[in-house]
């Protein structure tokens, strides 16, 4: 039911979970597309860091990279959030319909309840 | 409040004209339980139920033609019968666990019954909560309007 969805999400959930890669994401969603290097500018840690971040970012499919002659380029995915939003999908239908059952079996108890 | 909100990736909410208690019994007895918890053509099954803050949840829901779906958590907070915060996954066959949240419920009484809001969030660890509360809703917002 859930489980093809799961290692993605889980990845998605995680990468967005450190505040640099937050920032990195920012970043290119604010600009389009940026050289790795345009991308590590803004912060005071190593390229090596850096680089380590955006694999993470392009593991957990928030990234895709191309490569220009020597340059190297990073921009966010177009389907990045997909699975994010398929969970919030399959979620509130899934709430939706258990709070209808709730709520038909708490008033086919409710008038007893209250006259005791 | 307004961080679990602003933190939440699922919210409903809706007016139900029935008692407090009568609700709160509803999602912590199992008998009550098993009753509303599983869809139409499922049979629920409480394997654990214990409300004490750190206690184990265990609901199966078995499909008339053998398929079987298990959720399972843990109580975190059991405040009767106003709030009930537990995390919640979905397991699969061999028992693992799918991605982890949080839910919240809460039963606030109202002019004709009880005001339910049921949040369900990802789930991660207080200190990540705590160190990254700010920002990850800004960043969330953007990228959802961008691919949106």
């Amino acid at each position: 039911m859930a489980a093809a969805l799961t290692p993605r999400l889980d990845g998605l959930f995680g990468a967005l979970a450190d505040p640099t890669r937050r920032a990195i994401i920012e970043q290119l969603l604010a600009a389009g597309e940026l050289s790795v290097g345009d991308v590590a500018a803004p912060f005071a840690i190593s390229a090596q860091a850096i680089s380590r971040h955006l694999q993470v970012l392009e593991r957990a499919g928030l990234i895709e990279r191309r490569i220009e002659r020597q340059w190297r380029f990073v921009r966010v995915r177009a389907d990045a959030l997909e699975p994010v939003e398929s969970w919030i999908t399959r979620h509130r239908r899934h709430w939706t319909a258990a709070l209808d059952r709730l709520e038909a079996l708490a008033a086919a108890q409710t008038p007893r309840r209250r006259k005791s | 409040m307004s961080d679990v909100v602003s933190e939440a990736t699922l919210r409903l909410e809706r007016l139900i004209p029935s008692p407090p208690e009568l609700l709160f019994a509803l999602w912590t007895e199992p008998a009550q339980l098993v009753r509303w918890w599983a869809p139409e053509g499922y049979e629920a099954s409480v394997d654990d139920l214990d409300t004490r803050p750190g206690g184990r949840w265990r609901v199966t829901m078995r499909r008339t033609d053998g398929g079987v779906v298990v959720t399972s958590g843990i109580y975190r907070i059991v405040e009767p019968p106003r709030r009930l915060v537990f995390t919640w996954a979905w397991e699969d066959e061999s028992g693992a666990r799918g991605h982890e949240t949080e839910v919240v419920v809460s039963f606030e009484a109202a002019p004709g019954g009880t005001r339910v809001v049921l949040l369900q969030r990802r789930f991660e660890s207080k200190q990540a909560r705590d160190n990254h509360t700010v920002g990850w809703s800004s960043a969330f917002d953007r990228l959802t309007k961008i691919v949106g």
